[in-house]
């Protein structure tokens, strides 16, 4: 199929007559391309624009050849690149209208029988073609369009799709990943506690150490002694520190490692009261605040190094956390907690709970003028909130006969 | 200008014979040998930024070597894996190469780095492509055997084994049969050519070969 009309150059001067009486011939014979051998410098733009595009038909050296292409008379033109340049054509009416090509956009024109092929990749050129054919390719187009914009959203919708699945997981990942080292760290053995402790302590900036056979340091060593059966961790071994300080303080390091102020001590107003604070104190060891602090601040990679079992990183991690927030990290829940887990403390060694109240109550008094010595109290829930539920927690508690400590506060608070 | 493919298939390379004038460029690092009179330029792949876009995103060089001959000069062109090498003419259409198949080109021959897209990243071809237009003969390997088919409608092609195709086949992945067969056949993904062209593929895939001796390595 398709006729081929080779002209030799004498008759170039003929070209447009004869192209035109070609095209009245093939208008009533309905052939579907002419093709012409023609002279390079007769070219006349035929549509208002011209496109770069290619052929495919079997004439030419090798198949195919890129190709200038044209619209006009209701045909679609196509001036190969190569030499000799060839013509070729398909009328509109016949064009079977494709889209394709490695971008999806490329616009192909085929005859009925598929023997040649005129593509075109540009822009204007499915415009161009559309009104050229005077909406007799409308059709096809649009379909064409609707096709292709179809696709795209298929393929924006999957791309959303998978980008919020990939977030939700990373999502999820990040956060498991978190909470299940904070559950392996709670599963975690005391002595890790320990470690955290020992190492901040030794890290820790402090006043002068007292001596451990110092009377003050005796008695808050034999309350301690009191206490420790009480705990709820019985393996914990609490170790008492008193140091020289003018503050009102006491803190607790993660495994037990207690620190008391020396001020602490000069403003109890009985050995209860110290024996108040220390309960708290041993309570946070006991109920793990420290760790838990810990793992409250750990970022994801120290979260995972956990869940592979490198314990060390965490150790070293708990030390740094510890020594820089201890006097002022924990919550207010865990301060609540560690209050009502001391009052148990206190009534199961015998010690009536209300001294640790008491203790508040003095502090809040004291309040007004020694603003810098409030460090304890200041970071600590609002008094009145705690003595009362001190107060509430103890009606709870089981009825005990409390004995008074045989313990000499005097002697301690002057001896320093 | 002659060019001879030799040794073909396993070991292919390039025998150009240059008469005066001629010029010829080539991959850096393609050459074998060459005469001394045989003179030496490189250049920037596509300009500065064209070069290191061609580098990193291409896996292409970033120079290329221009050879050219004031007198009869020989030069032998090769490509660093063992397999076939095949010749193409332009003339005025374009051409798509997957990374790392060129190898040399004549001067009518333009060279540019195209956006190949996800569907082809997802199909193991890359996510750009080398294009090449203009008009002249272009050479590029590939591993193992090279072989072209002239498709019309839709054909698959194992991940892998695309080499080049023309602009006007469109790529799509997909899967070799259904859930269970993809991922049992050992078919996995495969690439989904659909238009009207010409593709070149190649007997075998780099990553046919990582797997075989990955399994060898345990």
């Amino acid at each position: 199929m398709g006729r081929i009309a080779i002209l030799d150059r004498i008759e170039h001067e003929h070209e447009h007559e004869n192209r035109d009486a070609e095209y009245e011939k093939k208008q009533h014979r309905s052939e579907s391309h002419v093709l012409l051998q023609r002279n390079p410098a007769m070219v006349m733009p035929a549509s208002r624009e011209s496109f770069q595009g290619g052929v495919f038909h079997a004439s030419i050296p090798g198949g195919r050849s890129g190709a200038t292409l044209s619209i006009a008379r209701g045909e679609l033109i196509a001036d190969t690149i190569s030499e000799p340049s060839l013509r070729f054509s398909i009328p509109l009416n016949q064009c079977q209208i494709d889209l394709g090509g490695a971008s999806n956009r490329m616009v192909f024109c085929r005859t009925k029988e598929g023997d040649l092929t005129i593509f075109c990749e540009e822009k204007n050129f499915a415009k161009e073609l559309d009104f050229q054919s005077g909406g007799m390719l409308a059709g096809p187009l649009k379909q064409l369009k609707k096709g292709l914009a179809a696709d795209a959203n298929r393929f924006r919708f999957w791309l959303t799709l998978s980008a919020v699945a990939c977030a939700l997981l990373l999502f999820v990942g990040y956060f498991g990943v978190l909470w299940t080292a904070k559950i392996a760290i709670r599963a975690l053995p005391v002595s890790v506690d320990e470690k955290i402790g020992t190492m901040a302590f030794s890290g820790m900036e402090m006043g002068r150490k007292l001596e451990a056979n110092h009377p003050a340091s005796r008695l808050v060593q034999e309350i301690v002694d009191k206490l420790k059966p009480h705990a709820s961790i019985p393996e914990l071994k609490f170790k008492v520190t008193v140091v020289e300080d003018k503050d009102i303080n006491a803190f607790a390091l993660p495994g037990g490692q207690i620190v008391v102020f020396t001020g602490l001590i000069k403003e109890a107003k009985s050995a209860e009261q110290i024996a108040g604070v220390l309960a708290h104190e041993m309570s946070h060891a006991t109920l793990r605040h420290g760790i838990e602090r810990v793992s409250q601040s750990l970022g994801i990679v120290a979260a995972i190094q956990i869940m592979v079992g490198d314990v060390g990183g965490l150790v070293a991690l708990g030390a740094q956390v510890a020594q820089t927030s201890i006097l002022t990290s924990y919550s207010r829940a865990a301060e609540t907690e560690a209050d009502l887990e001391g009052a148990r403390m206190l009534n199961a060694a015998k010690i009536d709970p209300k001294a640790m109240a008491d203790f508040f109550e003095m502090l809040k008094e004291k309040m007004g003028d020694l603003p810098d010595a409030m460090a304890w109290i200041s970071t600590h829930p609002q008094h009145e909130t705690r003595v009362q539920s001190i107060q509430n927690h103890q009606k709870k508690l089981p009825v005990v006969q409390y004995e008074p400590l045989q313990l000499d506060l005097k002697a301690a608070q002057d001896a320093l | 200008m002659q060019v001879d493919i030799r040794n073909r298939p396993s070991f292919a390379n390039l025998r150009v014979q240059l008469g005066a004038g001629d010029r010829i460029i080539a991959e850096a690092g393609a050459m074998a040998t060459m005469s001394s009179n045989l003179e030496m330029k490189t250049r920037f792949n596509g300009g500065f930024f064209g070069g290191i876009a061609r580098r990193f995103l291409g896996n292409e060089s970033i120079f290329v070597n221009e050879f050219s001959a004031s007198s009869p000069a020989e030069l032998v062109l090769t490509q660093p894996f063992p397999g076939d090498m095949v010749c193409t003419e332009l003339r005025g259409n374009t051409l798509y190469l997957q990374p790392g198949a060129f190898i040399a080109c004549e001067p009518g021959v333009r060279m540019s780095l195209g956006w190949a897209g996800a569907r082809s990243w997802i199909a193991g071809e890359g996510l750009f492509r080398l294009k090449l237009s203009g008009s002249g003969r272009l050479w590029f390997g590939a591993y193992g055997a090279i072989f072209d088919r002239e498709i019309s409608g839709e054909h698959i092609v194992d991940s892998g084994h695309l080499v080049a195709y023309e602009p006007t086949i469109s790529i799509n992945v997909g899967m070799a049969g259904g859930i269970f067969t993809s991922f049992f056949s050992g078919e996995g993904l495969v690439t989904r050519v659909r238009g009207q062209g010409k593709i070149y593929m190649q007997s075998r895939s780099f990553d046919g070969l990582a797997a075989w001796t990955n399994s060898h390595l345990m």
